[in-house]
């Protein structure tokens, strides 16, 4: 995002910034109302047709697609960076088992930006150096620390594989094969940028403090993991697993439905349509599942879908990203626990991409706390 | 709906009738947005007053130590000696016990790795122990106050022996925050006047408004995050050369000059060249930080106990020339001037600054995160989209 250069005489807006517009930006665009995402002007239905996740992080962060020398050289750049230092690793001998797997990889993010190249260099040109770094460190701490999960070593990096493949055998310690790589491929591409989201603000504000881009993804890893934000794919998959069959399903929504519950992966402030992201994951959710004999969980999503949607469509309340992306990494093995990391790994590229865009004229972001207490 | 103007000199940023929607200038840096509705704390640019929880700062100094002002900030209570004034003091106190498991993390950190990212990941690690995968990572159910600013303080403690080579023991559970870490930072028994000046400074940092951290924070908290997580998020808003490392500057500036000659001299090369001195200048002020007022006559005080007369000279050289050319330009002293000097004398290294400045800030931080998470929204501003029109991706340029 870039900063207003001017002051705009009047803006109305509520509560959590709702409706207020920050600034601008060249990066995303997102139609609420016809349900449409564009990164850098092209289409999430065209990207997931045509692009790899490295082709799709230049194109956030530079804001056209690679040309092949480009590309060549940025992959190679991302696998360069593979090797996470070893301390940060080694952190994980001394936190304990039971620690929630985002919480050991945050401190393991936190180690390894105490060994960063350079750490103190906060020029504009240093921090351009750093997002290949932060992708390949983060998808490799990520990684350690699902492992640590169940109490098993991390994996050594390999040079051979894409990022997403990658990702997969550091996780899983294997290579799933074609179909289930993209399907996860897909996942990261759609949830690689979203505008001005809670987490992107967050890691904006650290940005406009000088700090460094660590610091800023940090901060966005932070809202992240929050119950009403990235940790919502965690609990609407929770929701759809347990039934046995279809009918248990509609007969959970429908109660709930009645008794006005909220439901995780479900509705969302921009978004009052159809969300984007979840039609285009979907087949790939479907068809992953159906390959791995998980058919039920798949038949259940539709069955809550359909009573969510039915009832609260007029409402503006319809599946989002986060409903489906959960299906799709229980089908390739990962737990649920690591289910916001995947989300995470994707997403730091937009705040990245914000960061660059808002530090060379941006000022320090601060508003202001109207008192309402006693005078 | 109102309509305010607040970006107008002589708005109050105080109406206990406030409710949104609100319609306000938005500038730079989203400067005149209103972020929160909040009791906590007020600061009226005007005429520079501060109040915490609707007392006047210059009163609380007289009398209330930091544990009193972060009772009062997070609780809304004054404090008296209540039970549960006690039990409140108590536990802050005994959070400062760290885990074995942290205490290796960081005393295994190379020790010429900056503070902030010391600390930082000793807040990590010890979320790693405070809160298991089972628990209920909401945030605000686990969103102990008190707990936060204590461990803010013993892993700064730790931080500091680690740095100076020195062995690490937990605070005595009796002692007080800046008791404790001027134990550590110091290596004897402090004297106590110089307690009671580092637990002033702890209270004038306690809060300000919206900074950077306090609303990272808020945003993180907005989301319901796990509380370690948002700490650690707060902690990376520290780090900029805009806000937590403004201490450091001031101490290597001043303390780079050897009479008040040179300072004049380099006071007013560096004005010229447009370069900043750090410890000057401040967003909401344009006329003197009232929290360097109070400093200003302790920092005399504390140079003479300590044989600086030297720096004292310098530093208030400084002052009066950068008043002369700096004031012009609206340009003040600011909070972290003399209160980066003071961190200095007490014996505190430059870049541990940001860490104590963080200790006091916890204060106000905890207390606004559970104000605004208690009723308050995700945080989800716009922007407008300015770049290319929708285009297809023309496959010969791809592969």
């Amino acid at each position: 995002m870039k900063d207003h250069s001017e002051i705009q005489p009047n803006q109305t807006y509520t509560l959590g910034l709702e409706h207020l517009v920050a600034g601008t930006t060249e990066i995303c665009k997102i139609d609420g109302t016809l349900g449409k995402l564009w990164y850098r002007g092209y289409s999430i239905e065209d990207i997931v047709d045509n692009l790899s996740f490295e082709e799709v992080a230049w194109l956030i962060l530079d804001g056209e697609l690679p040309r092949p020398p480009e590309l060549s050289r940025w992959r190679d750049e991302i696998s360069s960076w593979r090797n996470a230092p070893s301390e940060a690793i080694a952190v994980l001998h001394n936190l304990p088992d039971s620690a929630h797997p985002l919480a050991l990889f945050r401190t393991t993010m936190t180690v390894a930006s105490c060994y960063m190249p350079t750490p103190e260099d906060l020029s504009k040109e240093a921090q351009w150096r750093r997002p290949a770094r932060i992708l390949s460190w983060a998808s490799m701490l990520a990684a350690a620390s699902i492992r640590h999960l169940k109490k098993l070593p991390p994996l050594p990096p390999r040079q051979d594989l894409s990022f997403a493949e990658h990702f997969l055998w550091q996780s899983l310690g294997a290579v799933p094969d074609a179909e289930d790589v993209r399907a996860f491929e897909v996942s990261l591409l759609v949830q690689a940028e979203h505008e001005l989201h809670a987490a992107a603000f967050a890691s904006l504000v650290v940005a406009s403090t000088g700090a460094d881009l660590g610091g800023a993804v940090l901060a966005g890893m932070g809202a992240l993991s929050g119950k009403l934000h990235g940790g919502a794919n965690q609990e609407a998959f929770q929701n759809i697993t347990e039934f046995k069959e279809v009918r248990e399903a509609e007969n959970w929504a429908n109660e709930r439905l009645v008794k006005k519950y909220r439901f995780p992966g479900f509705g969302h402030r921009v978004y009052k349509t159809h969300d984007p992201r979840a039609k285009v994951l979907e087949p790939f959710a479907e068809s992953i599942l159906k390959r791995h004999g998980l058919a039920r969980i798949w038949d259940n999503y539709c069955a809550v879908k359909n009573c969510v949607e039915k009832q609260l469509g007029d409402k503006g309340i319809f599946a989002n990203v986060d409903a489906v992306t959960g299906m799709i990494y229980h089908a390739l093995g990962l737990p649920i626990e690591a289910f916001p990391i995947p989300f995470c790994l994707a997403i730091s590229t937009g705040w990245m991409a914000h960061a660059l865009e808002y530090i060379p004229d941006g000022k320090l972001i601060e508003p202001g706390a109207i008192y309402v207490g006693n005078r | 709906m109102s309509n305010i103007n607040t970006l107008s000199r002589d708005y109050s940023w105080c109406d206990p009738q406030f409710s949104y929607p609100v319609s306000t200038p938005v500038g730079p840096g989203l400067s005149g947005v209103i972020a929160s509705a909040s009791k906590v704390g007020r600061v009226d640019s005007n005429n520079g007053t501060i109040w915490y929880r609707g007392i006047k700062l210059s009163e609380l100094v007289k009398q209330y130590s930091f544990e009193d002002v972060a009772y009062l900030l997070i609780t809304g209570r004054t404090p008296s000696e209540s039970e549960q004034y006690l039990d409140f003091r108590n536990s802050l106190y005994a959070s400062r016990n760290i885990p074995e498991g942290v205490i290796r993390i960081v005393e295994n950190l190379d020790p010429r790795i900056h503070p902030t990212r010391m600390l930082r990941t000793g807040v990590s690690a010890m979320g790693c122990f405070e809160l298991s995968r089972t628990d209920d990572l909401a945030g605000t159910k686990n969103w102990k106050e008190y707990r936060f600013i204590g461990q803010l303080a013993g892993i700064t403690e730790l931080v500091s022996c680690h740095r100076m080579g020195r062995k690490y023991e937990t605070s005595h559970s009796n002692s007080s925050i800046a008791e404790g870490l001027l134990t550590k930072i110091q290596e004897r028994v402090p004297l106590d006047e110089d307690i009671t000046l580092l637990n002033l400074l702890l209270v004038l940092y306690a809060d300000h408004g919206l900074d950077a951290p306090t609303f990272t924070s808020m945003i993180v908290g907005s989301c319901h995050a796990d509380p370690y997580y948002n700490i650690v998020a707060a902690l990376s808003a520290l780090r900029g050369p805009l806000l937590g490392q403004a201490g450091e500057i001031v101490v290597e500036q001043v303390c780079a000059l050897k009479s008040a000659k040179e300072a004049r001299n380099w006071v007013s090369s560096t004005v010229k060249s447009g370069e900043r001195i750090a410890g000057f200048g401040h967003r909401m002020y344009d006329f003197p930080d009232p929290r360097a007022e109070i400093l200003r006559e302790e920092f005399g005080k504390c140079c003479d106990r300590h044989n600086k007369q030297v720096l004292y000279e310098i530093a208030q050289t400084v002052e009066r020339e950068a008043e002369l050319l700096l004031n012009p330009k609206g340009i003040y002293i600011n909070v972290n001037f003399y209160g980066a000097l003071i961190f200095h004398i007490l014996g505190a290294e430059a870049d541990l600054i940001p860490c104590l400045f963080m200790i006091g800030r916890m204060a106000g931080l905890v207390a606004r995160v559970k104000e605004y998470v208690n009723g308050g929204r995700l945080f989800r501003p716009l922007s407008t989209y300015t770049g290319v029109p929708p285009r297809k991706i023309e496959m010969q340029e791809v592969r």
